[in-house]
């Protein structure tokens, strides 16, 4: 049996990016390679993306990944 | 060989309508409500034969190429079950749901192997039969057979009983079954979908 893992809780900034981009979930969904869809779920908390999704998001706001995506304990 | 499977495909579906009509016309014929008389009608009999038999030629050929071929399978049977995977979420949950219809699948098979297997029999002899003075039976029983056949071939009963219960096997046809289990797969797939997408 592994030993269970306490489960770390991501939480992102990416409406914060987004509204201050002055962009819609579609534009960003568009220049991401996404479906709206998938922006909505990330936004809500319900979706984690994958690595390279999170790093093309972070590069199209040209910053980290650690600025848009963190733990809730490290903000804390 | 993918274009040439897409012409086959389309000529499969968008046959459907004449071949429906030709169907009508075959049974039209055979019954008579057709008049025999003229040649135009047996010809277009005979066309109707040939028609079938080319369908159906079709038909099989489209159902080994969708076994064996992974892009052919993926271009028509992610369309007939709405699958779709735009990005990577949707990917994700294509295979939660396709996990999910997969092992209630199983569920659904294991249940009605149990269901085939089992053989049980509740009846009444006549008081002459009696054993230990007791005339009424339950029979349980078991039964596999590899071959369609071999379970038709069932002994018939040297007894003289009075059956009040009597089950033995599923009594529905293997085709009911397998045509159940293909809508089984595409609701519960695109239940199971619904349900993660929410």
């Amino acid at each position: 049996m592994s030993k269970s893992l306490p489960q770390l809780k991501i939480i992102n900034r990416l409406h914060v990016f987004r509204a201050v981009q002055r962009m819609t979930q579609e534009q960003l969904a568009k220049e991401v390679g996404v479906t709206r869809a998938t922006i909505v779920a990330i936004e809500g908390g319900g979706y984690n993306p994958s690595l390279e999704l999170a790093f093309r998001i972070a590069r199209y706001f040209r910053t980290d990944i650690n600025t848009i995506f963190s733990i809730e304990e490290e903000i804390k | 060989m993918k274009r040439f499977d897409s012409i086959l495909l389309k000529v499969f579906l968008y046959g459907l309508p004449a071949l429906a009509a030709l169907a009508i016309f075959a049974y039209l014929y055979s019954t008579g409500a057709v008049s025999h008389a003229t040649g135009y009608a047996k010809f277009m009999n005979s066309i109707a034969g040939f028609v079938f038999a080319m369908w159906m030629t079709l038909s099989i050929y489209l159902s080994v190429r969708l076994m064996f071929s992974g892009p052919f399978r993926e271009q028509v049977i992610a369309r007939i079950t709405f699958m779709r995977e735009r990005d990577e979420r949707e990917a994700i949950l294509t295979g939660r749901a396709t996990k999910a219809t997969f092992l209630t699948s199983l569920a659904i098979l294991i249940f009605l192997f149990c269901l085939s297997c089992i053989q049980v029999s509740i009846y009444r002899v006549p008081p002459e039969r009696a054993i230990n003075g007791k005339t009424g039976f339950v029979s349980l029983g078991l039964g596999f057979s590899l071959l369609e056949h071999e379970k038709q071939a069932r002994p018939v009963d040297t007894i003289a009983k009075e059956d009040i219960f009597s089950y033995r096997g599923l009594p529905i046809s293997s085709q009911s079954i397998i045509l159940m289990l293909i809508l089984w797969q595409i609701l519960s797939y695109n239940y199971s979908m619904r349900r993660l997408i929410k």
